[in-house]
């Protein structure tokens, strides 16, 4: 049998996981493609692989759907980020991710980070209906209009909480709030066993995109590049210190541990 | 989809295995090397010879040969056979038990002395692919015992089966394959990971095995493919991370195995090809009642109950050149890339090369330009390969010819646009920009002529402004071929300067003059006419500024003269003798004389006759301007200006003949003034200026003229002449003139002296001065005169006392730096007498010697050189 060709070795990897229809697929193609277009359900999980200046990021897309939900803490394993999405208008969506995704996430790295993204921010904030390229976005509203209409079909889900009730008359469709998120966020510190304080921030580790108009996505991706980066120098280092000689790697000097304040 | 990766092609044919009887299934296979190898349902191990037939078409087909057929005698299914070829023997699983057969026999290997050749209570067990044993004649297995949830590693030998370790599991095990130290295993309920050498374990996820058979198929070093739920392929390695997506199989899924870059799964209808570099299914095979999926050796062989068949896939440049047929340029490119690693290097590389050329022509004829653009620089295109596109462009002397076979399905541009002026066009542009980025770097080596006169031909039909940059800049355009498209396109001026790039500047004048002259139309250039006399002056061939000289001189001489006039002064561009284009410019008048006063008055040649002939022309025409009956003052005035400037400047021309030219007129008093201060008659000048002209202004700056390059005693002279000519009176006339005449050359003597007194002597002037004049009058000139006397007198004094201070001062620094203090005293001797001094006053000789003043003068008087002492002093 021939060798299976070897790709470009990963030097870390970031997962995507989240409910069925908040849009990971999509958030992926913004980033990687730039566009945004119609997807189909992501089938067990596909991934990508980015340059990030030196260093090749994995990036996983996984499968929402329940069938597959068996092989999300296989996707996770040696995660050195996890990107847990939702849907800012549904509200089950996030409570999924504390439910069914959150465990998933044990076999991930011990310094693995967490973000939480609410994607489709474009339904409930103007801003983000700005989309980054003009001539682009009046199309995509066009072919994805129907989409959208099913996918708010398809997450009937129920009553969201007192405190989105009164935002939702503002915004309406709107039905997690940054706030909610937020203490999700301190949750999932709490369920890692993780202090508050020596952690990154809530501020900084909850976002909201939309990845039809483009908002938030490049900010998303590329703060959690620059996060995960420390991880990717230590990767390299415990290569270095591996008994195997590895000729396809014949990198120089060492490279020293970043500084930890 | 649809892409051909494999053929499904027979090898054993039901007949040949069982004839007629209907009861017989295959249970496995094994194939090694050309032996293949079929247990069937009724216990029997059948022994094939498979050869390879290709046929002249390319056509591959197997031709099998039955060589044995052997009864194991245990009248249950015969459920795994394994070869392990250097043992020569075959590892069979039947009935629960494992145990040797002879790979040529068949015959069952008897127990040797020490130990068994049996393990009993089997399920199933796999051959570790990458051992850690290295005994080339020792296979290790991995088997799954009925009982205990225990998995069993045995080191097989020719003739006995030893184990070498037992591992729990958490649940029990129902398949299993072996890489290295990690046993992959499907369990009841999940897969999982476990390191027989250490016991780590990793869980993999989960499955239901009772639901669907599970798969855990060995792909490579540390990496194994596992049915997933949801009917997936999912990858593993033994860290327990996926590195590959997964690819999307039915739920029923019997078989899988890779063929690099496909991953091949049989279920219960059909055999399908996903690639595992974009996880996509490309190919579908129907097959009914299949059976058995398995690769050996790189051979994908698969099994219905009753037939053998082998997947050949087919060869890698078939697969991408059916992709690009069917215009899937990205899913070819992926899976060029792909193969990287199977092909070798060079191999890969034309052909990598190969398929980013047709990917770019794929592209370009659906008008995705920037993609193609991208797909030709990475492919290293021929550039022209894609001139060739366009009809006409290619010069008729290039040798190319397309590559064979063709990179593209395109006749031409016209075939590929069909009609379409609009893409057409788009495509033209295209070109032009590709060609005008390419033309520079090393794609075009090779074929410059090509790209060039390519470009030159599309820049002139498209009317591109680039067109004149591309000829007036390094180019290989071709003349024979470009010269008509031009023509055709009435790039006249174009097609100039291509001639000029050729060193075919008389056939671009030529050209350009037909233009200018309107006998041919080209409006690319608006100030032609200028172009070509800029042209004709930097122009090194004299025979061609000569010969074109004359049509340019006579269309605009003032600016055809800059022929002459503006020729740049450097090594390449030949010197025109001026004598030559004197002689030459004879008969344009006008023009004549702006060579000279370009001669003259800018390069200041300094030869007499073009200052003189600069002169006559001058004269002439003021002199034509003064014959005409009313004259036009303002040009008259003007001419004047230029002929006196000239005459006072220049000290070339002979005034003598210029003299004699203007004798008899009497308006140009001035012009002879100055002819005769030129031939140093100031008086005969100054005469004329007093009296014949009376302006005392012009006869003072005559003065001041005359003299300016001259020593002060000169001017002196000249100042004094002057007031003589206006104190004269002897004058023949002058008692005539009127009284007031006579005061005003008085008042200009006045005038003059108190001006410019100090040019004068004032001495000599009180003796001219007629005595009756009033002092008052002369003041300033007096005044000046007293005090220009004191200040000079003190002046003096004081350069005197200075000067002999100095002196004085310098004999002090001298004094103090050369000279030691010379003790005289009366027990010294005299170096030349000898004897004692009586007095003080010594003389020292040169070196300090103190001696009598009379013993140096007898010295003095004695010396034949009279040599002189200079220093003396009188040190005590």
């Amino acid at each position: 049998m021939p060798e299976v060709s070897k790709m470009k070795k990963p030097d870390v990897k970031l997962v995507l996981l989240g409910d069925m229809n908040v849009g990971k697929t999509s958030l992926l193609h913004r980033y990687t493609e730039r566009k945004f277009k119609d997807t189909v359900s992501t089938v067990g999980g596909a991934f990508f692989l980015k340059q990030w200046g030196p260093y090749n990021i994995s990036i996983w897309d996984t499968a929402g759907r329940e069938q597959f939900h068996g092989l999300g803490s296989m996707y996770c394993r040696g995660a050195a980020a996890v990107i847990l999405t939702y849907d800012v208008s549904n509200w089950q969506s996030l409570a999924e991710l504390e439910e069914r995704f959150l465990s998933l996430t044990d076999t991930a790295n011990h310094d693995c980070i967490y973000a939480l993204v609410g994607n489709k921010a474009d339904l409930t904030d103007p801003r983000a209906q700005l989309s980054q390229d003009s001539d682009e976005a009046s199309k995509d509203r066009m072919d994805c209009g129907e989409e959208r209409t099913e996918t708010q079909v398809l997450s009937a889900c129920p009553t969201p909480p007192a405190s989105p009730v009164s935002l939702s008359g503002i915004t309406p469709g709107k039905q997690v709030t940054p706030e909610d998120a937020m203490a999700l966020y301190g949750r999932i510190l709490r369920y890692k066993g993780l202090e508050e304080k020596s952690s990154l921030p809530a501020e900084k580790m909850c976002f909201e995109t939309s990845a039809k108009t483009g908002y938030n996505v490049d900010n998303l991706f590329e703060a959690l590049f620059d996060l995960v980066l420390p991880s990717i120098l230590r990767n390299k280092n415990e290569n270095q210190h591996s008994p195997t000689v590895d000729l396809e790697e014949c990198r120089g000097a060492k490279r020293g541990r970043p500084g930890c304040c | 989809m649809s892409v051909k990766a494999f053929e499904l092609v027979p090898a054993v044919e039901r007949d040949l295995l069982m004839g007629d009887k209907a009861r017989i299934n295959i249970e496995c296979i094994e194939c090694c090397g050309k032996h293949l190898y079929m247990g069937t349902n009724d216990c029997f191990i059948h022994h094939f010879l498979l050869d390879e037939v290709t046929s002249s078409k390319g056509k591959l087909t197997y031709s099998a040969q039955k060589l044995l057929h052997k009864y194991l005698g245990l009248k249950k299914p015969v459920a795994e056979l394994r070869a392990a070829s250097a043992l020569e023997r075959l590892i069979v699983l039947c009935d629960g038990i494992v145990f040797l057969v002879d790979m040529v026999t068949l015959e069952t290997v008897p127990s040797a002395a020490g130990g068994g050749a049996k393990i009993r209570g089997v399920t199933a067990f796999c051959v570790n692919e990458n051992p850690v044993n290295g005994d080339p004649f020792c296979v290790e297995m991995g088997v799954i015992s009925s009982k205990k949830r225990t998995v069993q590693i045995y080191m097989v030998y020719e003739d006995r089966v030893q184990l070498v370790k037992e591992v729990t599991t958490p649940e029990q095990p129902c398949a299993v394959s072996v890489d290295g130290y990690f046993l992959c295993l499907a369990l009841a309920t999940q897969y999982m990971i476990l390191n027989y050498n250490t016991g780590a374990s990793q869980d993999l996820f989960p499955y239901n095995s009772e639901d669907r058979r599970p798969i855990v198929k060995r792909i490579g070093r540390e990496e194994f493919l596992l049915a997933a739920p949801g009917g997936l392929g999912m990858f593993a390695n033994a860290e327990g991370v996926s590195q590959r997506a997964p690819v999307n199989w039915s739920e029923s899924v019997i078989g899988a195995a890779v063929s690099f870059p496909y991953v091949v799964a049989l279920d219960e209808s059909f055999i399908t090809i996903h690639s595992m570099l974009d996880q996509q299914l490309k190919q579908t095979l129907s097959f009914r009642d299949g059976h058995i999926l398995q690769d050996f050796e790189g051979k994908v062989i698969l099994a219905s109950t009753k037939a053998v068949y082998v997947l050949v896939p087919l060869p890698l440049e078939r697969q991408i050149q059916d992709l690009l047929a069917s215009h899937r340029v990205e899913e070819a490119l992926i899976l060029t890339e792909g193969a990287q690693q199977n092909i070798p290097k060079d191999k890969f590389q034309i052909l990598h090369k190969r398929i980013l050329q047709q990917a770019g022509f794929i592209q370009f004829g659906q008008l995705q330009f920037l993609e193609a653009k991208e797909h030709f620089r990475k492919g290293q295109l021929d550039v022209r390969e894609l001139i060739s596109l366009y009809p006409l462009l290619l010069p008729a002397s290039s040798s190319f010819t397309r590559c064979h076979p063709p990179l593209h399905e395109f006749a031409d541009l016209n075939h590929l646009a069909q009609g379409d002026q609009e893409k057409v066009l788009r495509c033209k542009k295209f070109l032009i920009s590709y060609l005008g980025e390419v033309r520079s770097t090393e794609v075009a080596n090779g074929c410059r002529e090509d790209v060039d006169t390519a470009l030159l031909k599309l820049y002139a039909e498209q009317d591109h402004d680039s067109l004149l940059d591309l000829l007036a800049s390094d180019n290989a355009c071709l003349l024979a071929d470009s010269v008509p498209w031009l023509e055709k396109y009435h790039k006249y001026f174009a097609l100039g300067l291509l001639y000029h790039y050729n060193s075919q500047d008389s056939a671009a004048l030529q050209l350009w003059i037909r233009v200018v002259d309107g006998d041919l139309q080209d409006s690319t250039r608006s100030g032609l006419y200028e172009y070509i006399v800029d042209f004709l002056c930097s122009c090194s061939n004299p025979d061609l500024v000569w010969k074109h000289a004359d049509w340019a001189l006579a269309k605009d001489p003032t600016i055809g003269v800059h022929i002459f006039t503006k020729r740049p002064v450097s090594k390449d561009v030949t010197e025109l003798n001026p004598e030559e284009a004197i002689t030459y410019l004879g008969k344009h008048s006008q023009a004549l004389l702006l060579f000279l006063e370009h001669l003259v008055l800018e390069r200041k040649i300094k030869k007499e006759k073009f200052h003189t002939h600069l002169a006559v022309l001058y004269l002439e025409r003021v002199l034509s301007l003064l014959s005409e009956a009313p004259a036009d003052e303002e040009r008259l005035n003007r001419a004047r200006e230029r002929l006196q400037a000239l005459l006072r400047e220049s000290n070339l021309y002979r005034a003598q003949f210029l003299l004699g030219k203007m004798e008899n007129c009497e308006q140009l008093l001035l012009e002879r003034a100055t002819l005769h201060g030129k031939l140093e008659e100031n008086d005969k000048a100054l005469h004329i200026l007093v009296h014949k002209l009376k302006d005392f202004s012009s006869a003072e700056a005559f003065c001041v003229w005359a003299s300016s390059c001259r020593d002060s005693a000169y001017q002196h002279q000249l100042f004094h002449l002057l007031l003589e000519v206006y104190l004269d009176r002897s004058l023949p006339g002058k008692s005539q003139a009127a009284a007031a005449g006579g005061g005003e050359l008085e008042m200009a003597a006045v005038d003059l002296l108190n001006r410019h007194g100090e040019v004068f002597d004032a001495v000599r002037v009180l003796r001219m001065l007629p005595e009756g004049w009033s002092l008052q009058l002369l003041r300033p000139f007096l005044g000046r005169a007293v005090r220009a006397s004191m200040h000079a007198g003190r002046t003096a004094q004081i350069a005197v006392g200075l000067a002999q201070s100095e002196n004085l001062q310098l004999l002090h620094d001298r004094l103090k730096d050369r000279k030691k203090p010379i003790f005289v005293s009366e027990k010294k001797g005299c170096h030349l007498c000898h004897n004692t001094f009586s007095e003080p006053d010594v003389v020292c000789l040169p070196g300090g010697a103190p001696v009598h003043t009379h013993c140096v003068a007898q010295r003095v008087r004695d010396s034949p050189t009279k040599r002189q002492l200079t220093n003396s002093s009188n040190h005590t």
